[in-house]
Parts: structure tokens; sequence; C-alpha cells
């Protein structure tokens, strides 16, 4: 799976490509419009993130261009705007999600992997891990052809920690992605960890080969 | 005070002390001319006297005329000498004698004030005479009091006069002033819209609107300037955030770290995090003022409570906090649907939050009030800052201090009514127009 990431903050375009490399993919970066809109006239990725804002231009611009080129790549936007009128926008023109900085490296894995999964027609949409089989888009687990069922947040929470297998995902990121944005400076997020307990249960109840580990201080690793 | 009742007063005493003054001189006045008046028509009936009693002499030993009110007395020729001598002047005024006496009248029955003419001649007979004519005079304290009367009168229909024509001319004076006064009250900084003086005819009104124009134009760029600022900066910190944070996530991740040195690890990503909130919701502030939340539709309140609280739940249940929901009639209001969430969320998860173990929180919407109850803890809060940023109520170290402030913020966008009270529960009340 290749990447380009087109940010000319390169803090974190490396930070980015670091994260995205231990995940196997391979990242190529560009820091600037041209160089961007250079390096995706020669090659084709499977997801191209950009940043709205780049010195020489904007990155919507380059996303018409990537449009016009009949390119077919999955595009996330990163923005440090934040607004709805570009990212109306941006979704408007083709891109397929769009992410406002700061973000987690981990929310970002899981948007690239659910674009590019929406984006190769292949039919089998299916993510397995182990005995586990997930479709996103049914929104249905089984394990070893069992159906598990979980509620609406067991499933978001079980959806993150398998689009981002051995990373250390911090609790923060997990419970904005779950519970929402507001969520987030509710009373250290304590509650969370019932919650995992839960699913922790039910997984291990349908003798699913997962483990999902509390990283004191930080979060959760899932292996 | 009103300015008319104001500038009544104090022309109403002012105007008490001016008639005063003016009603002393004028007395004044009169009685000389009244004096003047009399003694000129005495001197007048002296010459005539003089010359009939030249010409008949019985009228010299006729000593007294009760009836013309004049009497002839014989005197020594040495009084009619120094009184004759006084003077060298040939003005005959020096020889007369004018004073003020009183006489009896019997129709009156009482003394009335009468002016005397006294005066020396010498007769055809050459005998010095001395010639004593009287006048009735105006009764002092009779004109004293009409005019007393008429000056009452006078006063009163000033001050009739001035408090109708005061009340006109200051409405009309007025008006431009207080059209500029109330389009000032309905003024609010950060609208975006101009500050312009209502037109007037006068040029210190005109002065004044102008000098205002001026101030709050510049008062409304400083506004701009500033709320511009904290957006630019917000908007520069985010960056750094982000590469602090993901930076912070993968020495973490790449590094086999003692627990203790996770732990430093999570707690500055957990104040990294505070930051970030803390920066969006400043973010979040400016961009409500900026009013840059123009797409509305119809957001079913009823609806969207069952979501929030869906959202919450898992958090009420840790903190066992039970969630009532009184639905009483729909509520749908035309608004930005994000900021419905952001408005619904913000006081859900303050009610929370800020609640007790077993606590409670009612929500009971109606057609068109949304409220809010908690059994937080049972000390009210202050309704004057409760809004305020940065007004902090509790210990709680999450806290931005900014939640409120950005409630306030989206309802004064929509003019909804929110209100605060406690009645041994918090509460807070929106109502929608």
């Amino acid at each position: 799976m290749k990447i380009l990431i087109i940010e000319d903050e390169k803090g974190l375009r490396e930070v980015i490509q670091q994260s995205l490399e231990k995940e196997k993919f391979i990242v190529e970066t560009a820091a600037s419009f041209n160089d961007g809109l250079d390096k995706l006239g020669c090659y084709a990725y499977d997801c191209v993130v950009v940043d709205i804002m780049l010195p020489d231009g904007n990155g919507l611009d380059l996303i018409s261009e990537i449009k016009a080129l009949h390119k077919k790549e999955a595009i996330i936007i990163i923005s440090a705007k934040d607004s709805v009128d570009d990212k109306v926008k941006g979704l408007d023109i083709g891109a397929d999600d769009y992410l406002s900085k700061p973000f987690h490296l981990a929310e970002l894995h899981a948007r690239i992997k659910s674009a590019i999964r929406r984006k190769s027609h292949n039919g089998d949409n299916l993510i397995h891990w182990n005995n586990i089989t997930l479709s996103p888009e049914q929104r249905t687990v089984s394990v070893n052809n069992n159906e598990l069922t979980l509620n609406r947040k067991e499933f978001d929470l079980l959806y993150y920690f398998i689009t981002n297998p051995n990373r250390l995902i911090n609790k923060t990121a997990l419970a904005e992605y779950v519970w929402g944005d507001y969520i987030d400076q509710a009373d250290n997020l304590d509650f969370v960890y019932s919650q995992i307990k839960n699913l922790r249960k039910k997984l291990k109840d349908a003798a699913a080969e997962i483990d999902i580990q509390a990283v004191y201080g930080i979060g959760y690793r899932m292996s | 005070m009103k300015l008319q009742v104001y500038t009544l007063r104090y022309l109403l005493i002012a105007l008490l002390g001016v008639i005063a003054l003016w009603a002393s001189l004028f007395y004044m006045v009169i009685l000389e001319e009244v004096y003047d008046n009399i003694d000129d028509g005495l001197k007048n009936s002296k010459l005539l006297i003089i010359r009939k009693a030249q010409q008949s002499p019985e009228l010299l030993t006729n000593h007294e005329s009760e009836i013309n009110q004049f009497t002839i007395k014989p005197v020594s020729m040495g009084r009619y000498i120094a009184r004759n001598n006084r003077d060298d002047d040939d003005d005959d005024d020096h020889q007369n004698v004018i004073y003020n006496d009183h006489k009896y009248m019997e129709y009156d029955d009482d003394y009335e004030p009468v002016r005397v003419l006294k005066t020396v001649f010498m007769a055809s007979d050459g005998n010095p005479y001395e010639l004593t004519i009287t006048a009735s005079m105006v009764e002092e304290d009779e004109l004293l009091e009409d005019l007393m009367t008429a000056l009452i009168a006078l006063y009163i229909m000033l001050v009739v006069s001035i408090v109708i024509i005061n009340y006109f001319i200051l409405k009309k004076v007025w008006r431009s002033f207080y059209s500029l006064l109330d389009k000032l009250r309905h003024f609010k900084l950060g609208t975006g819209t101009a500050f312009t003086a209502p037109p007037s005819p006068i040029d210190e009104f005109k002065a004044l609107g102008k000098e205002l124009e001026a101030l709050l134009k510049r008062n409304e760029a400083t506004y701009a300037s500033q709320k511009q600022f904290i957006e630019n900066a917000s908007h520069e910190l985010q960056t750094p955030l982000a590469i602090s944070i993901n930076r912070l996530e993968l020495f973490a991740e790449n590094n086999t770290l003692t627990e203790e040195q996770m732990d430093a690890v999570g707690k500055i990503t957990d104040t990294l995090s505070r930051l970030v909130k803390l920066n969006k919701s400043l973010l979040m502030l400016s961009k409500i003022e900026n009013k840059q939340f123009p797409d509305e539709t119809a957001v079913d309140f009823n609806e969207l409570t069952a979501q929030v609280l869906s959202d919450f739940e898992d958090f009420a249940a840790f903190k066992s906090v039970s969630l009532q929901v009184i639905q009483n009639e729909p509520l749908v209001f035309n608004m930005n649907k994000g900021l419905a969430l952001t408005l619904l969320s913000n006081l859900i998860k303050n009610a929370i939050l800020h609640n007790r173990p077993d606590g409670t929180v009612t929500i009971a919407l109606s057609e068109k009030q949304l409220t809010i109850r908690n059994s937080g803890s049972e000390k009210p809060l202050n309704p004057d800052f409760v809004f305020n940023r940065f007004a902090r109520h509790s210990t709680n170290e999450n806290s931005t201090g900014l939640g409120l402030a950005i409630v306030k913020s989206i309802s004064s966008n929509y003019n909804l009514y929110i209100g605060y009270a406690f009645d041994g529960e918090h509460v807070f009340n929106i109502t929608f127009p």
C-alpha cells in the first residue's frame, strides 16, 4: 500500500511517515503543492493525505487536479482550520474524509484504512484478525464464523483496535472516536475502562484470539 | 431624574427668585410713579388755590376747607422768611414740604394714607399764610395685595406655560438624542453592522453622533482584531500541538519504557490533550462569534437530546448519575445542527460531570423551553459569572472553563435566552424565541 503525504510542516510530515511505516505502508512525502502535483503525476498511490494550507497553493485545488487526472486515490484532508465550509467543499469535490489538526495517529490510521477499503471494489470488505471477522458495512462481528452480538460502542471499540493492531492507542483518541468529540474532558475517561472490560469479557466468552492490554497511563494496545 | 423634570426644577426655583426681585423693584417704581403723580396734582392745586386766594381774600379767612382738602393758616413773618430763604433758587419746589400722613376717613372707618403738601405764601394783604393740601393716596397694602395676586397669577401662568413649552420643546429637541440612545442600547459589538447615528438638526447631537460612530468604529476594529488574533493564534497552535502529541505517541510506542516512564508520557499527553481542548474551545468561541456556522436546519431537540444522552450514558453510568428525559412537547428550532449539538452536549456533560454520586439529571422539553436540572453540589453558582469565560466553578482540572461561555455565545447568536437558577438543584433553562 502506497501513501503520499502532502504537508508543509516538517515535524508533522515526519511523525505521520514514521507512524504509517510502522503499519508497513510505503510512504512518500511532498512538502509543497507543486511537489505533490509532480509526484501524483508520476506515480499511483492508494491514499493521499493532503493539507489544505500549503505555501504555494490550496490543498483543495490539488484534490481537483487529482480528480481531473481521473486518478483513483483515496483522499484524506488534514487541516488546521476545522472549517465546516472547507470540509463540505472538500468532500464535495471528491475527498473521502476530513480530519482536523491536531489528531491522534491512531485516528489517522483508522481513517486511511477505511478510506482505502471503501475505494477497493474487490468485494471483500471484511477485516480479519486471527479468528475474528469484522464487517464495517454490516457492522457485524463473527468469531470462528459464529456471530458475536456487540452493541454500537463495543463494535466501534473493536473496530478501532482492529484497524490499529499492535499500536499504542491513547484513551482520549479511543473515547473521542467511540463517544464523540464532547466526551474528551470528562473525568479522566475512567469510564472507558469499564466498557473495555465488557468487550474483553464478550470476546473471551466467544473464544476470540485477541488480547487487549491496558497500558498504564496512556491507554490500550491490542495484539 | 428625567432631563425634563431636572431642568424644570431649577427653572422654577430660578423663576421664583427672579419674579420676587422683579416684583419688589416693580413695586418701588410704581410707588414712586404714584407719588410723583400725586405730588404734581398737589402742586397744581397749590398754584390754583394761591391764585384764587390772591383774587378773593375771603378765602384766607375761611381757614379750612375740608371738602376741598386744603387749609390756610396765617403764620409769622419769620417762618415765611425762614422757609423762603432756605434756597436761593427761584424754583418753587423748595417752598413745598411734601410728606405721607394718615388721616381718619369716616367712610372706611379707618386711617387712610394721604399725601400732604405744606407751603407758605404771601397773600395780597401782605401777611404770610401757610397752605396745607392733602390728597388721598392709593392704599399701599391694597396695592401690595393686588400686586401680589397679579404676580402669583403671573407666576402660575408662567410655570404652566413653561412646563408645556418645555415639554414640547424638550421633546422635540431631545428626540434625536433619545433615538441615538435607543440605537446605542440595541447596538452590539461584533455583529458586523456598523453603528450609524440617527440624523439630527442640532449641531451638538450631530457631533455626538459622529464621535460615537468614530468611537464604536474604533472599538469594532479593536474587537475584530482581537477576535482575529485569538483565531489566528489558535490556528497556529494546532500544528505544533499535533506534532507534540503525535511525537509522544510514537515515542511511547517505539521504546520499551518502564511503567513510571509510560505514566509520565501519559500525563504529558493528557496535559497536551487539555491544551488541544482549550484551543479548540477558543477557536469554537471565535467562530461562533464570527458567525461561521451559517447552515441552518430544523433541529429536533427531542431527537438530539436522545442522541446526546446515548453518547453520555456510559459516562453517566460510571458516575452513577441517573438520566431522565421529560418530553412534554416537540421542540423544533431552526439553527446550525453542529451548534445545537455543542449547546446540548456542553450542558448535559456539565450536569453529569458536576453531579454527585447517585445524583440525577433531568431534561425537560416543551414547545419553547429546554430545562436541564442536576443535583450537584448544594452551593449555588453565581448567576452573574456562570457564563463568563474561564469562570471556574469546580476544582476539576479537566474543565476548560469555556463550556458555558460557548453555550452562552451560541444562545445569543440565535436569540435564545439562557438562564441559571438554583432551587436545591442547579437549573439551566433555555427559552426559545
